[in-house]
């Protein structure tokens, strides 16, 4: 059994169907990409699995327990953690505060009334320890709002990664940033992917990203999936290319 | 640590007060602390979670009414009317912040605005509990079973008030130092991040407001004895603005700076009511003045200057 399925899922706005018939498997482990051109759906997918919107028809299982209509934070709860292609961040807080904060949320006993100093400890050394795999040890201390953009990108996919998820989300983690800043970004991430240890799924519409980081690609196409394959595949595809051709940039 | 030196050192000069200043003063200074409680109490909610609630004087309203009828009607002793009551205001708190967290923003400010007009509307209208436009008058501060007649006399009374204000900000201060109060924090500053992590910020919310209207509550149950009455003026809306300034001129997100925003506007008004009718308005003018050039209010700004004390 995959980790996380998609069947059918389907989402309208009015006349627009923005995610149509999705059906996908990720297997425990694996890093997948799902690319299409702008407003081809990605983040409305990302909505549908994550409870941010409700789907129109089809359903989302994670490791056979269906999803579906349940809250988000009960969704992050089951070991969903994701990001947000526009940077969603405690902007006053400290990075590492943020980071606290994300990994608190998953501890057993943050609802206990006593023992704070024993919560917030746990929940900094889990956060202290995804800064320091993102890199950002040394702006640890700084408010997240002075963060370089490039740092804020990393700053989530840290606070996401110091929750422990059995998969992680990641909804453009290099929308926004300069060649230079995308280049090192990537080099960070493929650091973070190379043990293996992660189960992944990221968005991206960035083909050299993708093609560096994941191991099959899932395209989308106006909401429906017009393939779905390794990446040497997904490169040759002509329906892929045209999408892209007519419909990019 | 030197923001507790500053509490022990300001719980002294209080416990010391009533060996120094006159009884009239005891009595504004007792009134200003009950006042500061209550404004204490909305600052969990408007300072620390950014939950703006037009309503507040609800929170008072209850507590004050609830004391005084359990001690006109009942025998029991002062201290448990008064928590009692407290307690009547958290609880009916969960309902009212079950169906105000339905909204967020404005329409959550209106729902607490509604609600509290709804209590007024019900304490004109329920004679045989409220008194109606009388309200409860006469309201007794019975001895109870051991005998305590200390609360009976007017330095006891606000030796009561001081240990439940010292208390009660012991307790917020743990609270929003506390894992919870790094939620309330986070609902503050991005709300949907926070529910995205995987907190029900829902529930926090609905937490956030119990405990705010109890300790409002016990704000209120404190006054209807103090006063010895209780009546329609604690739940009007215009008091709940009242109640807001003083958060926001003392300095929101401070516990501190609401009490001392309470004890400035009742100097404020006792003060300027001397001299003229219309001193509201100059008050009015004052909070326009906080808003436009000093948002961090009172507390803000007696601490600018060494950055690194202003939370205790
Ligand atoms: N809340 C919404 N209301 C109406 N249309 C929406 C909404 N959210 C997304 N859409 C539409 O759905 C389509 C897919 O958008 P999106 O999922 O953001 O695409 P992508 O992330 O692939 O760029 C777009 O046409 C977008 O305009
Ligand atoms: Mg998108």
């Amino acid at each position: 059994m995959a980790l996380l399925e998609l069947d059918g899922l389907t989402k309208r706005y009015g006349g627009l169907v923005a995610v149509n018939q999705v059906s996908m498997r990720v297997e425990t482990g694996e890093v997948r990409a799902v690319i299409g051109p702008n407003g081809a759906g990605k983040t409305s997918l990302f909505h549908l699995i994550t409870g941010v919107v409700r789907a129109t028809e089809g359903e989302v299982r994670f490791d056979g327990r269906k999803l579906t209509g349940l809250s988000s934070y009960q969704i992050c709860q089951a070991g969903l953690s994701r990001t947000f292609q526009l940077t969603s961040l405690f902007p006053e807080m400290t990075a590492r505060e943020n980071a606290r904060l994300s990994a608190q949320a998953r501890l057993a006993l943050r609802w206990q009334p006593y023992g704070g100093a024993a919560v917030f400890a746990e929940a900094a050394r889990r956060g202290d320890e995804a800064l320091e795999r993102l890199g950002l040890t040394d702006v640890a201390n700084r408010p997240a709002g002075l963060l370089s953009h490039g740092d804020q990108r990393l700053l989530e996919v840290a606070m996401a990664l110091a929750q422990r998820p059995r998969i992680l989300l990641l909804d453009e983690p290099t929308q926004g940033l300069s060649v230079e800043e995308t280049l090192s970004a990537v080099e960070t991430l493929s650091g973070l992917l190379a043990d293996g240890q992660l189960t992944v799924l990221l968005v991206e519409h960035d083909m050299e990203v993708v093609f560096r980081l994941a191991q099959k690609i899932t395209v989308l196409h106006r909401g429906t999936v017009i393939a779905d394959d390794v990446p040497e595949v997904v490169k040759a595809d002509a329906d892929v290319q045209a999408a892209y051709l007519g419909g990019y940039e | 640590m030197t923001g507790w030196r500053l509490f022990f050192l300001a719980a002294i000069v209080l416990a010391a007060a009533p060996f120094g200043l006159p009884i009239f003063a005891m009595t504004l200074l007792t009134e200003a602390l009950i006042l500061g409680l209550l404004a204490m109490s909305l600052d969990l909610m408007v300072g620390y979670t950014r939950l703006i609630s037009f309503g507040h004087a609800a929170a008072y309203g209850l507590g004050a009414y609830a004391s005084g009828y359990l001690l006109l009607h009942t025998a029991l002793p002062l201290p448990v009317a008064v928590l009692a009551a407290a307690l009547l205001a958290g609880v009916v708190a969960i309902g009212v912040a079950w169906v105000c967290t339905m909204a967020t923003g404005v329409s959550f400010s209106m729902l607490t605005l509604a609600f509290a007009q709804l209590l007024y509307a019900v304490a004109f209208k329920w004679t045989s509990v409220t008194g109606a436009s009388d309200g409860l008058a006469g309201i007794p501060r019975h001895p109870g079973p051991f005998g305590i007649t200390v609360f009976q006399t007017k330095n006891g009374y606000y030796y009561l008030v001081l240990v439940c204000l010292l208390g009660a900000y012991v307790f917020c201060r743990a609270l929003v130092s506390s894992p919870f109060g790094a939620v309330l924090r986070g609902i503050r500053e991005n709300e949907a991040k926070t529910l995205s992590l995987g907190y029900n910020t829902r529930l926090y919310k609905i937490a956030v407001v119990a405990l705010s209207f109890a300790l409002g509550g016990l704000a209120g149950a404190l006054y209807s004895p103090f006063a010895g009455f209780a009546n329609t003026e604690l739940l009007f809306w215009l008091f709940s603005g009242q109640v807001l300034i003083m958060v926001i001129v003392g300095g929101q997100g401070t516990l501190i700076g609401p009490i001392l925003g309470a004890a400035f506007f009742m100097l404020l008004e006792h003060v300027l009511s001397a001299y003229t009718e219309s001193w509201a308005l100059f008050f009015g003018l004052i909070f326009i003045g906080f808003v436009m050039f000093a948002p961090q209010g009172i507390w803000g700004l007696l601490t600018s200057r060494r950055p690194k004390n202003a939370r205790i």
